[in-house]
């Protein structure tokens, strides 16, 4: 479709009448600032087509205070290779005229024709609005509305559907959507989305099942049931049977056989016993009589005992008897050495006595001597003490008078020095042989002299020479002198000393006097510590002593013999004393052996004769005579016992009672045993009878029956549900494949498109579009890699960008498809940066060569570079 | 000259699972009517005793009232009954017999054979030599013992037992209870009245299975009759008639529908079936929309005319021709999957073949209601 002139009057601003006209068939950039025009132009072409020229609703057409004008429109288009003119006014006048080569239409046939073309619908009542414009809807972009592109698809989606079929030469069902969702809604009733039962038919399933269950437990019951009767059938004939055979009574029979032949062993048992007794007894009796003849043989065996023991008795004594001399001859032997050795032991005792009286002797007498010369000392020593006290005391000293001296002198002497100090000096050299005379005293030589007063100095041969010292310290120390000296020659006298030298020598000797008392006294104190006296008494008592001893040591003295050594004495005695008890033993011992054996020869003999007079007696001869033959008697009656009673012990082992006692409580427990399960069984048939009867009235079977069949209802319900539910099941799997497959082919061509352009947008981008042709995912480069999303995520100017290009590629579908396209785009892209809108440029330049492109611009230096020459809207007021 | 009605296989208190219960009910419910009929037969054909060939009872424990009405139902005839225990009442220690007597609903006039040997019924000039189930199943001929059986010469000798005549009946059936094919002539009987098998039959001249007097099972084997037998006397042989007592006839019907004439022929069958009557119908072959429609009405016609109508239609191929799929407005990819699922309906797997049908059945209804939503009478397409 190819839009050649279009011309409006009286339509909103464009009072006077605008023509455009020698429109390009490709891009037509037209241009003017705002509330120029522009958007009335749009608005004018889409009253053109899609407002009925009848509309009551169209006021906005009219020009702003002017009631009376009758806006119209004229539009001269090429068309599917003819040439339309469509002429329309609005408001007043109204009219529709439509040519269409050469041919004429009018009114509401031509706006029809035109809907038809186009691909629109008239709204049935008041002004068009955008869910009637279809196709144009979607090509025809207002102002700010670019990016929106969903509900303009949709609300073109039919024609476009339609315009696909076509493309594709094939029908996409008119009913199938509706059709799916009946399915969809009948699957629903059934199952729940994942395919699961629900509803009746999970309720059947889960019925089905419980009954099967139940119908089991029946089933189960009859069998029980029958189970029973075919058990009481049994138990009738066997009880039957069992009440005329009553076998426990042959049971019974038999246990009396068995007690019968029980009690004649028992019998035999007795016997056997008794000749048992009688065999025992016999056989003790013979052991009685053995033991008897055992002892007469005893008896005689007894007496050549006895015999023997007196011979032995006799032995004993004599041998004793010859012993006996020769043991108290020892005994008198050992008396005697021991009488020897006391002797000897006391002799040594009594010399050792008198040695140690010598010895005390001699040094009581050395004792005595030591004490005679420390008593000689002690008085030589007492007497020189007595003396040198005595000279103390006649020549005392005072220390300390002597002290005092001793200190006078030496003020003396310091004050002599001090005077001498002061003096006047003189110094002479005098030649040889030449002298002076100073206070008379002759000079010669070479030499000092201090003057202390006035001085002359007798110069032989010339004069004299008067020095007279000055200064008065010469005189008061000239005076102290005399002091001291006076004083010193005072205490002097009253030490009744000439110099203090000698009164040192007096203090010497008194001092050494002072030790010599000292060193006596010790030496009196280690002599004779207790006095003098103490030792001359000592001396008495030791004396006295002596005396004693001497005295002793006298009588003592006439004890005769060799000097004899006393422990020796002693072992010897000892040893003899050890000697002389054992052969006291011995001695007694022997007496006692004598005296035993003596005895014991006496009861030997006692014995002996005893037993001899007890066997030689003739009573006694016979009676052991008559033991033999009783012993000979009970022999025989032994052996016959013996035999009788093996015999009848193998009889008995054979005839087995213990079996027999076995097969009696066998047989009896078997007549009870039978005779118990016999009652028994009458009680089982009782109860199963009962039984049989109670659950018979319940008509198991026919319950059975009931429940079977209610089963079968249930699983034919239950198949029919599964039926219908797989039916639908596969009905809608189906459904959405066919259509998801015709979706697929339709979504091609226009992905082809899509694709087309977007690849200059973003290279190797794609767009998806979904069932309805909408575009949705887009997946391009990303900085990681592919990244896809939604494109209503994107921001305001790509969602324009994207909105375009969906556009354009249904423009070029609708092309193919042989639809009429024309694009009208106000104000587009104002979102777009540079390089973007450069893209875009490229973009719509390609579409324009395909589609005429109508674009309304406030800005034509943004669409300088498009190759055509911007139309001036305010130019093309001033032209007309 | 005696003359014997001659009847088995009652099978009272059987349940027909396979039906909707109220079909099953009113089934259950004719075999009361059916003695009953009995009964009056007895009565109106002016018979001296009832012989009851085993299988009175389809169970030993059936409730309580099952047997009182059994009995009651027998009222009808005051004449004598003797009812003989088969495989599914034997007469065992503890069997519905013992629990009917137990009851005290055992009518005087009836005679329980519950021991083998002879019932004297010597008012009637009859001497009915009874062999009684005492087991479930036995595997010798418990007939044999007639051979040995001594009776008045001047009664009848009439047999009756219940079980599978030897040589006979088809080799794939049960020979529990065998009874020897020429046992009338072996065991000098004047007529051997047998029960077990479920529809009228003649072994021999003397020997009759009377069948069931309500039939019970699909399979066609005449049943739903009982035999009069009149025996002129001792040696005569018997005439035998048949009468009918059974209220429903039951049919079973497989076809295979290819054509749209075989469908026509089978609606017309269905049409002249006389009421009323069991149907059990199952289809295979295909069919299209339009003959779809015609067989659902025609069975819904059928439903209301006869007592349980059962069709089974999943061997049956739904094939909607192009001029349906057009009609249907099947386009785009409806219509595929139109002919998808008609090609998946001839999938060997039966069970997925089957389920494409059905698929194809609700899309079908469903396109069909889209175009002509008033008038859905084939129902919401439900198999």
């Amino acid at each position: 479709m190819k839009l050649q002139r279009l011309r409006l009057e009286q339509l909103r601003q464009f009072r006077q009448p605008l023509e455009l006209n020698e429109l390009g068939p490709g891009l037509n950039l037209i241009h003017g600032p705002n509330e120029s025009g522009k958007s009335t132009l749009v608005r004018a072409i889409r009253a053109a087509f899609f407002e009925r020229h009848r509309s009551s609703s169209v006021d906005d057409l009219r020009p702003w205070g002017d009631s009376s004008a009758a806006p119209s429109v004229e539009l001269d288009f090429e068309c599917q290779g003819v040439q339309w003119q469509l002429r329309k006014r609005f408001l007043q006048q109204k009219r529709c005229d439509l040519q269409v080569a050469g041919e004429s239409y009018s009114g509401e046939e031509a706006e029809d024709k035109l809907a038809d073309l186009l691909g629109f619908q008239f709204a049935p009542r008041g002004a068009s609005q955008d869910k009637h414009w279809g196709i144009p809807g979607l090509l025809w972009v207002e102002q700010g509305s670019g990016q929106n592109v969903h509900d303009a698809v949709a609300y073109a989606g039919d024609h476009l559907k339609s315009a696909l079929n076509s493309l594709l030469g094939e029908v996409a069902s008119s009913g199938g959507d509706d059709v799916i969702q009946q399915v969809q809604a009948q699957r629903a009733e059934l199952l729940t989305a994942t395919g699961k039962p629900r509803g009746d038919y999970a309720r059947l399933s889960e019925e089905q099942s419980q009954l099967a269950a139940e119908l089991e437990a029946l089933d189960e019951r009859v069998a029980h049931y029958q189970s029973m009767v075919d058990r009481l059938g049994e138990l009738r004939q066997r009880h039957q049977r069992n009440e005329q055979e009553r076998p426990w009574e042959a049971a019974r029979q038999s246990q009396q056989e068995a007690e019968n032949r029980f009690r004649e062993i028992e019998q035999w048992q007795q016997e056997q016993k008794r000749e048992q007794q009688a065999l025992d007894d016999c056989r003790q009796t013979l052991e009685l009589l053995r033991r008897q003849q055992q002892q007469s043989q005893v008896a005689a065996r007894k007496l050549n005992e006895r015999e023997q023991t007196l011979a032995h008795c006799k032995e004993t004594v004599n041998t004793l008897k010859t012993r006996e001399e020769q043991v108290t001859v020892a005994q008198q032997q050992a008396r005697k050495a021991y009488d020897k050795a006391r002797q000897q032991v006391r002799v040594a005792k009594e010399q050792e006595q008198c040695n140690r009286l010598d010895n005390d002797i001699k040094q009581l007498r050395l004792q005595l001597e030591t004490l005679g010369k420390n008593l000689e000392k002690a008085r030589a020593h007492q007497a020189e003490h007595q003396e040198t006290r005595n000279q103390q005391q006649a020549n005392p000293l005072d220390l300390e008078a002597l002290e005092a001296l001793r200190k006078t002198q030496r003020q003396l002497e310091q004050e002599r020095i001090r005077s001498q100090a002061i003096a006047t000096r003189l110094h002479y050299a005098l030649e040889s042989g030449q002298a002076l005379t100073l206070n008379g005293q002759s000079l010669q030589g070479e030499g000092d002299e201090l003057l202390l007063e006035a001085t002359t100095l007798a110069l032989p041969g010339i004069g004299e020479l008067t020095i007279t010292p000055g200064g008065d310290d010469l005189a008061r120390v000239q005076r102290q002198l005399e002091r001291l000296q006076e004083s010193y020659d005072n205490q002097l006298k009253s030490m009744k000393v000439d110099s203090p030298e000698q009164a040192g020598k007096l203090a010497e000797q008194q001092a050494q006097r002072k030790e010599t008392i000292q060193r006596l006294e010790a030496l009196l104190a280690s002599i004779a510590p207790q006095g003098v006296d103490v030792l001359e008494s000592q001396q008495q008592e030791f004396t006295r002593r002596l005396e004693q001893l001497q005295s002793e040591q006298k009588a003592l003295s006439e004890i005769p013999g060799e000097p004899l050594s006393l422990t020796s004495a002693e072992a010897a005695l000892d040893m003899a004393e050890q000697q002389l008890r054992e052969a006291d033993g011995k001695l007694q011992e022997h007496s006692k052996q004598l005296f035993a054996a003596t005895q014991a020869l006496e009861n030997a003999q006692a014995e002996w004769q005893q037993l001899k007079r007890e066997l030689e007696n003739p009573e006694r001869q016979a009676a052991e005579q008559s033991l033999q033959t009783q012993i000979a008697e009970a022999g025989e009656r032994e052996t016959r016992l013996q035999q009788s009673v093996g015999k009848r012990q193998e009889q008995i082992d054979e005839a087995r009672p213990e079996l027999l006692q076995q097969d009696m409580a066998r047989f009896k427990a078997s007549a009870e045993q039978l005779e118990r399960s016999h009652q028994q069984e009458a009680l089982e048939l009782a109860s199963l009878e009962s039984k049989l009867e109670s659950q018979g009235a319940e008509g198991l079977e026919e319950q059975r029956e009931e429940m079977a069949a209610r089963l079968e209802h249930v699983v034919r319900r239950y198949t029919e549900l599964r039926r219908r539910a797989e039916a639908l099941d596969l009905l809608l799997t189906l459904l959405q494949e066919k259509r998801k497959a015709l979706t697929r082919r339709l979504q091609a061509p226009l992905q082809k498109h899509l694709n087309h352009y977007l690849g200059v947008l973003f290279p190797k981008a794609n767009l998806d579009v979904d069932d309805n042709l909408i575009p949705g995912q887009l997946t391009r480069a990303g900085q990681q890699g592919q990244e896809t999303g939604d494109v209503l995520d994107l921001s305001f100017g790509a969602r324009e960008q994207m909105g375009l290009i969906s556009r354009l590629a249904y423009a070029d579908l609708l092309q193919e498809a042989g639809r009429p396209t024309l694009i009208i785009l106000d104000d587009t892209l104002v979102h777009s940066d540079r390089q973007r809108l450069d893209q875009m440029k490229r973009i719509l330049f390609d579409a324009a060569s395909r589609h005429q492109v109508l674009l309304f611009t406030c800005h034509p230096e943004n669409w300088q570079d498009l190759g055509v020459a911007p139309r001036d809207l305010e130019a093309l007021k001033t032209t007309d | 000259m005696p003359r014997i009605l001659h009847t088995a296989d009652w099978q009272m208190g059987r349940y027909y699972s396979r039906f909707d219960n109220d079909d099953a009910v009113a089934l259950a419910e004719a075999r009361f009517t059916a003695i009953e009929r009995l009964a009056q037969l007895a009565r109106d054909e002016r018979c001296d005793a009832v012989l009851v060939a085993g299988d009175v009872f389809d169970a030993q424990t059936v409730a309580d009232r099952t047997i009182r009405r059994v009995f009651n139902a027998m009222s009808g005839f005051s004449g004598p009954w003797v009812m003989l225990p088969g495989n599914h009442d034997a007469a065992l220690a503890e069997s519905v017999w013992t629990r009917a007597r137990r009851l005290n609903a055992v009518p005087d006039n009836v005679h329980l054979a519950l021991e083998p040997g002879v019932v004297d019924l010597k008012a009637q000039g009859l001497a009915v030599l009874a062999a009684p189930l005492t087991q479930r199943h036995t595997h010798s001929d418990l007939t044999e013992n007639f051979d040995h059986l001594e009776t008045s010469p001047e009664l009848l000798r009439v047999g009756l037992a219940h079980g599978s005549v030897q040589g006979l009946l088809a080799e794939d059936i049960d020979s529990a209870n065998p009874i020897a094919a020429d046992r009338a002539a072996q065991a000098n009987l004047d007529y051997l009245a047998l029960g077990d098998w479920h529809g009228v039959k003649q072994i021999n001249a003397r020997t009759w299975y009377s069948g069931t007097p309500e039939p019970e099972r699909f399979r066609n084997n005449e049943a739903g009759v009982a035999l009069v037998v009149d025996i002129a006397g001792p040696g005569a042989e018997p005439d035998v008639s048949r009468h009918r007592i059974g209220q429903f006839e039951w049919v079973q019907w497989r076809e295979h529908l290819s054509v749209a004439t075989d469908l026509d022929e089978l609606l017309q069958r269905l049409e002249e079936l006389p009421a009323p009557a069991v149907v059990d119908i199952r289809l295979s072959g295909e069919v299209d929309l339009a003959g779809e429609q015609k067989l659902l009405h025609a069975l819904s016609v059928a439903e209301a005319r006869h007592r349980s109508v059962q069709c089974d239609r999943s061997q049956l191929a739904l094939q909607p021709t192009d001029e349906d799929i057009a009609e249907l407005n099947a386009d785009g990819y409806l219509g595929e999957v139109i002919g998808e699922l008609r090609e998946q309906q001839e999938n060997a797997d039966d069970e997925k073949a089957a389920t494409s049908r059905d698929a194809l059945a609700i899309l079908t209804s469903l396109l069909r209601d889209r175009i002509e939503p008033a008038s859905g009478n084939a129902g919401e397409g439900q198999p």
